[in-house]
C-alpha cells in the first residue's frame, strides 16, 4: 500500500496530480476514496476537467421561437443563451463588459435587448453593444462600442443537445463525442424531441461523480436500491436489471442497454418517424430497448426508463447534470423530453411517470440520492486519504467483449464496472495532462 | 371576519393541524384517508422570472402531479423494506399558517389557502432543511368529513435545497 507523510492539503497541484497517478488505478479496478471528499482535487477538477471538455448546458427546444433566452452554468459561470432573430442560437458569458455587473438575472424570457442594472449598458441577443446612457456626453466620442461587445463563449449542438466550452482549442464537439453519439441517436435524435415545461433542480451534498459514476455502469445496485420498484410490480423482478449489455466508448462514456422488450416502449404512431431519423441496427435496438442509463463525460447523464404505472406501461426520457457546487455538493438538474409528435396523452403519461420515477420526489430518484450523500460523506477529510481507503471496480475484469450491433466495447449483461473503469481511465488522463 | 367565518377557519385550521400531525408522525394510512377520490396533487417548479410576469412557476413540468392511485403507490412504497429515502425517517415538523378561506359552501366545497414551512433533519445530520412555500387547497365535504380533492403546492426556491421530496408537502 502506498504511503505519503504528507497530507493532500499540504501538497502543491502538481504533487496531488503525480499521487493520483500513483494511486488512481481504474484498470485494476482500484480508486482512491479521496476522489470524492478533497477540495485541491476539486479544484483541480474545474480546471482540468470542466474548464477543458464540452459541457452540456440545455437542449435548443428551450429556447424555440426568436428572442428567446434562458440562462445556464457552465463550470461555475453563468451564459446567456438567446436565439436571434435569424432562429441562430449563441451564447455568452452573462457579464457586462463595462463592470463586470450580471446582465441577466432571470431563468429565460423574450428579449431581444439586455440592459445592465448598473449603468445601463445594452446588448443585442447577438453579443453586440448598442447602447451607452449619456455615451456622446461622458466619453466624446472616443468609446468604440465595436469592441465591447458581451463575450462570445463556443456553442456546438448536437441532435439538439447543446454543449458549451471555455477551451477555445477544443475538438470538435462531434469528435469528442465519438461512438456515443450512435447511442444519443437513440435517445435524443429518434424523433423531433423537446423539453416538456423547465428542468427540476435539486441540491445534494453529494460529490458529483458519484451521480456520473452511478448511470455510467451502475445497473447492479438497482436490484437492491430500487428493490421497492419490483416489489411494487412497476418492473418485472429484481434481477431484470442484469439483462442486456453495457457498453463503452472513448473519453469515457458509457451506457447500459437495458433489452430485451417485448413491448415497444415508444409511441407506435411515430414508428415511421424512428425509421427514418435512425440507422436499421439503431432501429432494431430501440425497438428491444426495455432501458437505457447512461453518462456523457464528465456529468450529463441520461435515461430511457419503462415501467407500469396503473398497470399501463409508459416510458420516458431524461437527461440531467449533476453540477458541482463543491466537492460535496452537487445541483442536480433534470430535464424530462418527449417525442414533439407525440399524442398529448402519451406526453402527460410520459411526464407524469417521470415525475413519479425520476424527479426529486421520484421513488427511484428518492433512494439514489440517499446513496450518494452517505458515499460522499464517508469520503470526507483527511482519514480516507491517509489510511488510503480504496472502492472496489473489479467487478468483470475477468470478461471480455462480445461482438454487438452498436459500436464501442460491449459485454452481454449489464452487470460489470467495466464503464466506471473508462470513465476514471479518461478523468485521470485529464487531471494529469 | 364575521363569527361564522371565524368559526370555518377555525375548522380548517384544525384540518391542516390535524394533517400536519399525521405527517411528522409517519401516520401515512391515516393522512391517505384524509384524500377524496379526485385528488389532484401537485408541487409545480418554480422559475425565476423577469421582472413580475406571472405565474412565476411551469404549468407543465411538477415535482409532484399525483392522482390518487399515485399517492397511494407512494405511500404502500414507503411500507415496503426498500424505501431508503426514509430509513430511518426524517424528523419533520410541519408549520402552517396565514390560513385564509377562499370559498366555502358548507356541506359541500371549500377553498383554502395556507403557507407551509417544513423542518426536515435526516440522520445524525446536524444540519437541516427548510421548506417553505404556499399551499392552495380544495376540498369536498364527503361522508360527514372534509376531504382534500386538489393541492398545487407553491414552493419558495427555484432549485429545492433538500436531497429529495420523499416526504410529503
Amino acid at each position: 500500500m502506498l504511503k505519503t507523510d504528507k497530507s493532500i492539503e499540504e501538497m502543491s497541484k502538481q504533487q496531488v496530480v503525480s499521487y493520483l497517478n500513483e494511486t488512481v488505478k481504474p484498470e485494476e479496478g482500484v480508486i482512491p476514496a479521496y476522489l470524492l471528499g478533497n477540495q485541491t482535487v476539486y479544484d483541480i477538477e474545474h480546471e482540468k476537467v470542466f474548464l477543458k471538455t464540452w459541457v452540456f448546458v440545455g437542449h435548443e427546444s428551450e429556447v424555440p421561437n426568436k428572442g428567446d433566452y434562458m440562462t445556464r452554468d457552465l463550470a461555475g459561470y453563468s451564459l446567456i443563451i438567446t436565439r436571434d432573430n435569424e432562429g441562430g442560437i449563441r451564447a455568452f458569458y452573462n457579464m457586462c463588459t463595462h463592470r463586470g455587473m450580471k446582465l441577466c438575472r432571470a431563468d429565460k424570457g423574450n428579449k431581444t435587448l439586455f440592459t445592465c442594472p448598473y449603468h445601463g449598458f445594452n446588448f443585442k441577443n447577438t453579443g453586440e453593444l448598442v447602447g451607452v446612457p449619456l455615451q456622446k456626453d461622458i466619453y466624446g466620442g472616443t468609446l468604440d462600442r465595436s469592441q465591447m461587445g458581451l463575450h462570445q463563449v463556443k456553442l456546438e449542438s448536437y441532435k439538439g443537445l447543446l454543449f458549451g466550452t471555455w477551451n477555445e482549442d477544443v475538438e470538435p464537439l462531434e469528435e469528442f463525442l465519438g461512438d456515443i453519439k450512435w447511442y444519443l441517436d437513440i435517445l435524443v435524435g429518434r424523433a423531433e424531441m423537446e423539453v416538456i415545461g423547465v428542468p427540476q433542480r435539486f441540491v445534494v451534498s453529494s460529490n458529483w461523480k458519484v451521480g456520473s459514476d452511478n448511470f455510467v455502469g451502475d445497473s447492479y445496485h438497482t436490484m437492491v436500491t430500487h428493490g421497492s420498484i419490483a416489489k411494487l410490480g412497476m418492473v418485472p423482478n429484481a434481477t431484470y436489471s442484469k439483462r442486456g449489455f453495457q457498453i463503452h466508448t472513448e473519453n469515457g462514456h458509457g451506457l447500459n442497454l437495458g433489452t430485451p422488450n417485448p413491448d415497444f416502449a415508444f409511441p407506435e404512431e411515430l414508428k415511421n418517424e424512428f425509421k427514418s431519423n435512425l440507422s436499421e441496427e439503431q432501429y432494431e435496438v430501440l425497438s428491444n430497448l426495455k432501458n437505457m442509463i447512461g453518462n456523457v463525460f464528465p456529468n450529463l447523464s441520461f435515461l430511457i426508463s419503462h415501467t407500469k404505472i396503473k398497470d399501463q406501461f409508459i416510458s420516458n426520457t431524461s437527461i440531467r447534470m449533476w453540477r458541482p457546487i463543491g466537492h460535496n455538493k452537487m445541483e442536480v438538474i433534470a430535464w424530462m423530453l418527449v417525442e414533439k409528435n407525440a399524442s398529448q396523452d402519451w406526453k402527460d403519461r410520459s411526464r407524469d411517470s417521470f415525475i413519479l420515477t425520476f424527479s426529486p420526489s421520484g421513488i427511484f430518484e428518492q433512494d439514489d440520492t440517499e446513496v450518494f450523500t452517505d458515499i460522499t460523506e464517508a469520503a470526507q477529510g483527511p482519514m480516507p486519504f491517509l489510511k488510503n481507503l480504496t472502492y472496489n471496480y473489479t467487478m468483470g475484469l475477468h470478461r471480455e467483449p462480445v461482438d454487438f450491433i452498436g459500436p464501442g466495447v460491449a459485454y452481454d449483461d449489464k452487470f460489470t464496472e467495466a464503464s466506471q473503469r473508462n470513465f476514471y481511465k479518461y478523468w485521470l488522463e485529464l487531471m494529469t495532462k | 371576519m364575521k363569527v361564522e367565518e371565524m368559526l370555518v377557519k377555525c375548522e380548517f385550521e384544525q384540518w391542516l393541524y390535524d394533517e400536519a400531525q399525521l405527517l411528522d408522525d409517519i401516520e401515512f394510512d391515516e393522512w391517505f384517508d384524509l384524500m377524496h377520490s379526485s385528488l389532484c396533487y401537485q408541487m409545480p417548479v418554480r422559475v425565476n422570472k423577469d421582472g413580475v410576469e406571472r405565474p412565476d412557476y411551469s404549468t407543465k413540468m411538477f415535482t409532484f402531479n399525483d392522482d390518487i392511485e399515485l399517492l397511494k403507490l407512494r405511500v404502500d412504497r414507503l411500507k415496503t423494506d426498500y424505501a431508503w429515502a426514509e430509513i430511518p425517517p426524517s424528523r419533520t415538523r410541519r408549520f402552517v399558517s396565514n390560513v385564509r378561506v377562499k370559498d366555502f359552501v358548507e356541506g359541500e366545497k371549500a377553498v383554502v389557502k395556507s403557507y407551509l414551512l417544513i423542518y426536515r433533519s435526516r440522520s445524525t445530520d446536524i444540519q437541516h432543511d427548510l421548506i417553505s412555500g404556499e399551499r392552495n387547497d380544495e376540498f369536498i365535504f364527503e361522508d360527514g368529513k372534509w376531504k382534500l380533492s386538489k393541492r398545487i403546492f407553491i414552493v419558495d426556491q427555484t432549485t429545492i435545497n433538500t436531497r429529495n421530496l420523499a416526504i410529503f408537502v
